[in-house]
């Protein structure tokens, strides 16, 4: 019998404030309000500002889910900075600007930094100088590293002319706190995303059912592959002792899957979910790990991030224009910066201050190898090593502490064996199958999927209901008992 | 307008599709279960569901008359069972790593008393393991199997004739809805002393309403470690650790679908 009561109750906890519980997309949750959002969005789609007043109310909504009160924060970001950039863009003084400028990348800097660096600064002081410092008791806003980028890049873009400066605050709230892109990106700019504001959405078939195929793909690499490879490399680098090398080498290549699906299956969802919406944002992965240097591994990996550190750090760094050394110290303070940008903890100072040696490194042995270009036996060891560095990096990145991350690489070393292979494989043959599915999906040109894309957007309407009904229940099949978060959610 | 109205209706019935389904109990095709979600378990509440009473016709013989003396033996513990294991084995983890004694587990997510009693995985790992105490955990996936005590008698005794002489304690399901006799079933065909009744216990539940969050879990792995001096047949040195959780030396896991 079922209590009507108690019923009400777990339906308003459900979409009442909890930090532990973010509204994911591939979520029933989400799937639920969605049905709710789309015909009221649906409806005011014609009149702007219903429809920005609506998206706002929602996004927001979005927000308060994970972050409580701290939408606050994100509407004060929004007001303060779209005021700055119109100071900016009124002011006839080039000094004037500038000082505006500093002032609105300082503001958002020290919010960023305190809510996400100041225990990791205090506890780094209390180490140095053997004090007793408590850490504070600070949540972190979820995505305010995401939303924090884009203001910058929007006061930057009105500094530099690039943009026209927002002339209501509500539209700017609007691009701040789009919910698909809002707490794990893309990085979406301003320049890219105001212009579409300002038409009426173009939503025909191609976009509702191009942004499904979308959503679709994404639920596949995120709530189906990822999440079930991340069970055995969980185990793994949880108790890395408690494996042999073969299995600890499975366990550092399966997460090196692993984050890759689930976030270019997050970033999959938030672009399907915007397309739905009328909205193109731009590609956030494009086949990483088919990269045969780091330089092209960051021009296909969270693409969002790597240009937005490129136009708003390397180049204002001096980029390469100030030489050969200065460009490889360039290279290695952005990454470094980037990575520290992932987590206020060493282990990610020191992954991208490895991929920032390492981009150096391949900057300067380029000279010597362009000879080769084009060659396969150096297009295929190009692509080892880069798979090699990325895997290796990624221990860093992922490992629980320094100690565990080197107890990662010793066991490899020192305790591998290809004999494990075949036991490996039969008694993990779904993760194996999995790994095998990602290698394949991810050799496939792009105009594969362009091709089934067209198919999926021309097919019948029975048709797509069956796959979305496929996939769903492939999820249920999958489905660990917890859920886990999308790992860039934390960033 | 219509491609939207055609997506809104695609959502909306696979949407009530997938809830009604979760309402239902799992269906089997061609001898495949086709799990269900969990999207009317986390709204509609059943009644009755947070407070659930202490079953009275558990028969008495699970609780032994008299206390049996303390095995002080360092023993090699293996730990299994289905999901309930997250929670459960890093606290045995910890007792373990205490008291010297060094543990496995084998966790097989969505697995029940007939996937183990048919597979016989647990003869594999008592074989390369080699035990002398274990732990099971299982029974949280067959709540509402109909006529069990038909349908699953048989794996309970298949998994005790695999457990063999080796001293054990069997963790009851944490039930989150009156069950149809699973635990009726396993206090009548368990031998005195090895049943750990968790039913009538209060938990604090995941989202998904049936798994106890970690800290509950632990607070459960407490309660049968109390326990076992009074009422366990075979009890072993578990005293209480200084850390929440531990490593267990090793960790195998096992998808639903496995065989």
């Amino acid at each position: 019998m079922i209590d009507w009561s108690e019923t009400l109750n777990n339906a308003l906890s459900l979409l009442a404030y909890d930090p532990k519980s973010p509204m994911l997309f591939s979520s029933g949750l989400f799937w639920a309000i969605f049905l709710v959002f789309m015909p009221i969005y649906a409806s005011l789609k014609g009149s702007r500002p219903k429809m920005v007043l609506f998206m706002i109310f929602f996004s927001l909504y979005f927000y308060y889910k994970s972050s409580g009160f701290y939408l606050f924060l994100l509407v004060a970001t929004s007001f303060i900075d779209w005021w700055i950039a119109l100071k900016i863009a009124k002011s006839e003084s080039l000094t004037v600007k500038k000082w505006l400028v500093a002032l609105s990348v300082t503001l958002s800097l020290s919010v960023l930094a305190y809510f996400k660096y100041a225990n990791f600064f205090l506890m780094n002081w209390d180490a140095i100088i053997g004090a007793n410092f408590q850490p504070l008791d600070i949540i972190l806003p979820i995505g305010i590293s995401y939303y924090t980028f884009r203001s910058i890049s929007y006061v930057v873009d009105v500094y530099r002319g690039k943009t026209a400066p927002v002339k209501y605050w509500l539209e700017y709230l609007f691009f701040l706190s789009f919910f698909p892109a809002l707490v794990a990106g893309p990085i979406v700019r301003a320049c890219d995303f105001m212009p579409q504001l300002r038409k009426e959405p173009k939503i025909s078939a191609n976009e509702v059912y191009g942004g499904l195929w979308l959503i679709i793909i994404g639920v596949i690499k995120k709530a189906i592959i990822a999440d079930y490879i991340c069970q055995y490399n969980n185990l793994v680098f949880d108790t890395p002792t408690g494996y042999n090398g073969f299995e600890t080498l499975m366990g550092v290549l399966g997460y090196t899957a692993q984050i890759y699906c689930d976030f270019s299956g997050y970033s999959d969802m938030a672009i399907g979910l915007a397309l739905i919406m009328g909205f193109k944002l731009l590609p956030n992965f494009d086949f990483p790990y088919r990269s045969t240097s780091l330089t092209e591994f960051w021009r296909r990996w969270h693409i969002s991030l790597s240009t937005w550190l490129r136009d708003y750090l390397y180049i204002p760094l001096g980029g390469n224009r100030k030489g050969t050394l200065r460009t490889y110290l360039n290279n290695f303070l952005t990454m470094l910066l980037g990575g520290l940008w992932h987590g206020a903890a060493w282990k990610f100072v020191f992954w991208g201050a490895m991929h920032g040696a390492g981009l150096a490194v391949n900057k300067a042995f380029r000279p010597y190898t362009s000879r080769f270009d084009g060659k396969k036996w150096f297009t295929a060891l190009s692509w080892l090593l880069t798979m090699i560095t990325v895997a290796f990096l990624w221990i860093f990145f992922r490992a629980d502490s320094w100690d565990a991350s080197w107890a990662v690489v010793g066991n490899i070393l020192t305790n591998f064996s290809i004999d494990y292979l075949p036991p490996f494989v039969k008694v993990r043959y779904m993760w194996v199958i999995m790994m095998i599915i990602i290698i394949v999906t991810h050799s496939l040109p792009r105009s594969f999927y362009d091709r089934l894309a067209d198919k999926f957007i021309d097919s019948s309407w029975l048709l797509k209901l069956v796959i979305f009904i496929i996939v769903v229940q492939t999820v249920v099949t999958f489905a660990g008992e917890d859920v886990p978060p999308f790992i860039y959610f934390q960033f | 307008m219509k491609s939207y109205s055609r997506l809104w209706l695609l959502l909306a019935i696979s949407f009530i599709l997938f809830f009604v389904y979760s309402m239902c109990g799992p269906i089997s095709v061609c001898g495949f279960e086709i799990r269900t979600n969990k999207l009317s378990q986390s709204i509609i509440a059943q009644v009755d569901t947070n407070l659930i009473k202490v079953r009275d016709d558990i028969p008495e013989k699970v609780v032994p008359k008299f206390p049996v003396p303390v095995d002080t033996a360092k023993k090699i513990i293996l730990f299994v069972g289905d999901s309930m294991l997250d929670g459960l084995y890093p606290r045995l983890a910890a007792y373990a790593k205490e008291n010297g004694h060094e543990m496995y587990a084998v966790i097989w997510y969505s697995s029940s008393t007939e996937r183990w009693g048919k597979k016989h995985r647990l003869t594999e790992y008592i074989n390369s393991l080699n035990p002398n105490y274990i732990f099971v955990c299982l029974g949280s996936n067959e709540l509402i199997v109909k006529d069990i005590k038909e349908k699953r008698t048989k794996y309970v005794k298949s998994i005790l004739a695999e457990i063999d002489t080796i001293p054990f304690v069997w963790i009851g399901p944490p039930n989150w809805k009156e069950d149809t006799g699973i635990n009726e079933m396993l206090a009548e065909n368990l031998p005195e002393g090895t049943f750990f009744v968790s039913n009538g216990m209060k938990f604090d539940r995941k989202k998904d309403g049936a798994h106890p969050t970690r800290e509950s879990a632990a607070k459960w792995m407490d309660s049968v470690v109390r326990w076992m001096p009074e009422h366990c047949l075979h009890p072993i040195v578990l005293n209480k650790p200084e850390a929440d959780k531990a490593r267990a030396k090793r960790v195998f896991v096992h998808q639903p679908g496995e065989e």
